[in-house]
Order: C-alpha cells, then sequence, then structure tokens
C-alpha cells in the first residue's frame, strides 16, 4: 500500500510539474533583475513587470483584445440567445441546419478563418481589419453562446414561460421576466467562456492585423521575436493569472463548470 | 414547445445569417480557391502542392507530430487519470483542478515558457554545459523535440480529461476482481481498463490529434521556419509568397482533418446518449 501511494504520488508529480512547471517559470523569469531572459532569474525585481504597463503598443492591444472579448462575445450572445431559445422551444423547419450552421466556426481551424475574412471580406468589400476582426471574434464565440444557453434552456421547463403568458405577458415580457433571470447563470458562464476563449485567440487574428489594428497576443509574438527581454515573460504572468483569477472567480460564484 | 414557426424562425435567423455570410461563405470561397486555375476547375493546385518535397515533408511532419503527441498524451494520460480516480474525493478536486488550470492560461504564455526552459542560456542548456556535456550551448529550440514538447504541454490535459471520466465509470470492483483472480496488472490494464474507457481514449485521442495539427503558436514559436508545420507553411505561403493556391489545399487538409474528427466525436456522443 505505502509503494502503491508513493508511485502514485510521483507519477502525478512529474505529471503536474510538466504542466504547471512552464507556467512557474515564467512568473519567475518575468522577475528578473537582468535584462536578458533567464532562469534562474538574475537577481528579483519587479522592474519588468511595471515595465509592461509603459509599453505604448501593448496598451494599445490590451485595450483592442479587451474590447474584441467584451463586445465581441456580448455581441455573439445578442445572436446567440435568441437563436438557443429558438432552437430549444419551437419546432423549426431546418432546425438541424440552423444547429450546424451556428455550430460550424468550432470545427474550422481559426487561421483558415482569420484568412478567409481578409481575402473575401477586407479586400473585395472594403470591411476594415477591425471590422473583420470583431466578426471573427463574434463567429468564434458564437458556438459557444448558444451550446451554453441551450444547455441551460434544456433545464428549465417551458411551462413556466406558458404559464407567464396565460397570465397576460407577452411572449417577450414572459422571456425577459421568466427566461432570461432562470437562465442567468448560463448566459454569465457563456459571456465568461466566451471572454476567455476571444481574448486568448491567436489564429483567427493572425491575418487580421494592419496598422494600429493588433491583438494583444499577435503583439506580443511580433515583440518577441524582435526583442529578448523578459518583458513578454512578465505579460504572459500578467495575462495568465488574469485569466485564472476570472475562471475561479467565476467557479467560486456561480459553479461555471456546470455550465461548460 | 411553440407552434409559431415564423417567430421561431425570426429568432434564429440572425445568428444563422451571420454565421453564413461573414463566416461559412468567405471560408468555402477559400477552400475552393485550389480547384479553380485559371478560371476552370482543376486539381492541378493539389498536384503541384504534394509534388513539392517541402510540402511533402511538412505534410508527414504534421501528422507524425499529431500522432506522437496523442500517443505519448494516451500514456501519460493513462497513468495520471489513474492514480487521479483513485485519490480520495479532497485531493481528486485538487488534482484535477490544477490539471484543467493550464487550459485557461494564454497559450502564447504556455509556449513562451519553453524558450525559458530550452533556449541559449536556458536551464537544459546551464545544466549540460555545467556537467560538461557540451562546451557550447546545444541547440534545443527549433526542433521538432522542442515543438513536441511544446503540443504535449499544451494538449495533454484534454486527454486527462477524457480519461478521467471514462475511468471514473469502471465499476469499482471490476480491477480489485481480475487481480484476485490472477490477472497480471499488465492484464488488468489490457483486458479490463483499455476495452472500458476505449472511448474516452478515442475522445481524447481526437481532440489531442487535431489539436496539435491546427496549433499554430507552438510551431511558430518553437519550431520557426526550420520545424515547419501545416498551420506555418500556411502563413509563410501566404506571407513570403503570396501563394494562395497552397494556402487553400494546406486549409483544405486541416479542414478535412478537423471536420473528420469532430465525425468521430459526434457518433461518440449520440452512441452514449
Amino acid at each position: 500500500m505505502q509503494m502503491r501511494s508513493l508511485s502514485t504520488w510521483l507519477i502525478l508529480g512529474l505529471t503536474l510539474t510538466f504542466l504547471i512547471g512552464p507556467f512557474i517559470i515564467i512568473i519567475f523569469a518575468g522577475a528578473s533583475a537582468g535584462n536578458s531572459l533567464a532562469f534562474p532569474p538574475d537577481g528579483l525585481s519587479l522592474k519588468w513587470y511595471l515595465k509592461v504597463f509603459t509599453v505604448e503598443s501593448f496598451r494599445a492591444s490590451f485595450l483592442l483584445s479587451m474590447f474584441l472579448a467584451v463586445v465581441g462575445t456580448l455581441f455573439a450572445l445578442a445572436l446567440g440567445v435568441p437563436a438557443a431559445y429558438a432552437l430549444n422551444r419551437y419546432k423549426l423547419p431546418g432546425d438541424e441546419l440552423i444547429r450546424t450552421i451556428v455550430a460550424a466556426p468550432i470545427i474550422v481551424p481559426g487561421i483558415i478563418v482569420g484568412l478567409a475574412l481578409l481575402r473575401y471580406l477586407v479586400v473585395p468589400l472594403n470591411f476594415t481589419v477591425g471590422m473583420a476582426l470583431f466578426f471573427a471574434h463574434t463567429a468564434l464565440i458564437l458556438p459557444y453562446a448558444v451550446r451554453v444557453v441551450s444547455s441551460s434552456l434544456n433545464n428549465l421547463r417551458s411551462d413556466m414561460e406558458e404559464a407567464a403568458v396565460l397570465l397576460g405577458c407577452t411572449r417577450v415580457q414572459a422571456f425577459f421576466k421568466v427566461v432570461l433571470p432562470n437562465i442567468r447563470g448560463g448566459v454569465l458562464a457563456a459571456f465568461i467562456l466566451g471572454f476567455v476563449t476571444s481574448f486568448n485567440q491567436v489564429p483567427v487574428s493572425l491575418f487580421l492585423s494592419g496598422p494600429g489594428v493588433r491583438t494583444l497576443p499577435i503583439d506580443m509574438l511580433s515583440y518577441m521575436e524582435i526583442t529578448y527581454d523578459p518583458s513578454v515573460a512578465a505579460l504572459s504572468a500578467l495575462l495568465a493569472f488574469m485569466s485564472v483569477a476570472i475562471v475561479f472567480t467565476a467557479e467560486r460564484l456561480l459553479g461555471f463548470s456546470r455550465y461548460v | 414547445m411553440f407552434m409559431n414557426k415564423k417567430e421561431g424562425l425570426i429568432l434564429a435567423l440572425p445568428a444563422a445569417l451571420f454565421a453564413t455570410l461573414l463566416f461559412l461563405l468567405p471560408v468555402m470561397i477559400l477552400l475552393s480557391e485550389a480547384f479553380r486555375i485559371d478560371g476552370s476547375w482543376s486539381l492541378q493546385g493539389y498536384v503541384d502542392f504534394f509534388a513539392k518535397p517541402l510540402n511533402q515533408v511538412v505534410f508527414l511532419r504534421t501528422l507524425k507530430l499529431g500522432v506522437l503527441v496523442a500517443g505519448t498524451a494516451a500514456v501519460i494520460g493513462y497513468a495520471a487519470a489513474f492514480c487521479i480516480v483513485n485519490l480520495p474525493a479532497k485531493s481528486r478536486g485538487r488534482v484535477f483542478g490544477l490539471v484543467v488550470l493550464p487550459l485557461m492560461i494564454s497559450p502564447v504564455a504556455r509556449t513562451y515558457a519553453w524558450i525559458v526552459i530550452l533556449g541559449r542560456t536556458g536551464i537544459v542548456n546551464d545544466v549540460i554545459l555545467g556537467l560538461g556535456l557540451s562546451d557550447t550551448p546545444v541547440r534545443l529550440l527549433f526542433t521538432e523535440t522542442a515543438v513536441f514538447l511544446g503540443l504535449l504541454q499544451l494538449f495533454l490535459p484534454l486527454m486527462i480529461i477524457s480519461l478521467v471520466s471514462a475511468m471514473e465509470n469502471i465499476p469499482r470492483d471490476v480491477i480489485p476482481a481480475a487481480r484476485v483472480l490472477g490477472a497480471s496488472w499488465l492484464q488488468v490494464f489490457f483486458r479490463v481498463i483499455l476495452p472500458l474507457t476505449k472511448e474516452g481514449l478515442v475522445v481524447g485521442g481526437t481532440l489531442v490529434f487535431t489539436g496539435a495539427l491546427t496549433a499554430y503558436i507552438t510551431p511558430a514559436i518553437l519550431g520557426g521556419s526550420k520545424v515547419l508545420m501545416l498551420e506555418t507553411l500556411l502563413y509563410q505561403r501566404v506571407n513570403v509568397a503570396n501563394d494562395f493556391v497552397s494556402a487553400s489545399v494546406i486549409a483544405m487538409i486541416l479542414m478535412v482533418m478537423s471536420f473528420s474528427a469532430n465525425l468521430v466525436l459526434k457518433r461518440i456522443a449520440s452512441a452514449r446518449s
């Protein structure tokens, strides 16, 4: 028995070191007092963590990524919630087709999406790169929005809203007064999932960047090609903390994992 | 269930139209591009693509790395999942949480760590030089091994998650029963655990394989132009050579892989319910 629990912890220890270790290395590499990327770092300091906030291009691309993640996800929800509701509550002609169409973005590799929108929206139709980027991120989140909201609608019996309608609500009122409050958790979970997915997304944004339009991960990629200082490590660590904090809070507050 | 079809369609149509016009249509046109050379239908784009030795190398390398990463993930995944399932409930949740954690972290951050580990002044080279195994730093970055490690680290959690959920469904007494009846651990694995978890293995394997195939960041950062994979080749064909025919061929290959993987997953999901 002793032997077995020893080997259990050995296997788990090695696996977790492999999975989490690089992340810890990044935190320390970013906290270096020296000027080049190294581990163990040449002395500890927070200068790179502070420097990140003063790099102009990081600030601009952070704001763009935030905007895409927040507004793109809201837009995807504005499209996805009604669609999920319709697919759940109505007998629609061609509902399988609609389901497949709105779920499609999850299957298509991101790099193809970015290139396709660049070639056929931006170039011939005069869409700006920013608009194409926004649509690409929205499309990417749409499947998650529909799926997560659908599953919480599935758990909500439809007689509640039928009762509301019988008692004099319009269909729209019934939705906002009865349905929406009850699927709040699912909608919020979809928002968080969409936010994290969009914020960390790289392949979709790869071709969709131009002067002044660049998401944060893309900006980091091009920064690390030129410079070899610890600022990207510091920034990576900060972003990782942000994602983990968001998901952790969501899990604590609403049992996020139930919905995903 | 409401019967008013018009109302339902009005609600579902914006999402469907959005996805069709701004997403599916451009993607379809891109995929069809390789079939239209100089205005007529042809397979010449594909023939030319696969005739180039570099493209063959990249294609085979991508498949090879996908298989290797999925296979290695399966071996580690089984060991880790078996340990996790047998933990007491409280530590099981914690360990599982740590396995899931990396999935929330930006792939850029996760891949960047490997530069610190494998770079010229990285940890591994410090050890190699320190032990006197080599006089000069060994090139570890921009090798297939670096890409392999990066991809494995990125996608291993998906395999462990799939296998843990498959193993949780193995009836409790089956393994002790097999042991009591004289099976060795090897026999227990191949005749009890494997057959009972093969769906989880297929789900995990498919996720890891397609993930590795369609990853961009890892081969870009850790492989560079020395170890091209299909995604980085696509990027290069477009940005360096304006070669949209090759780009379309690669896009189709990636699409077919991803689509078939999705079919496999769907089939398993519907067989379960």
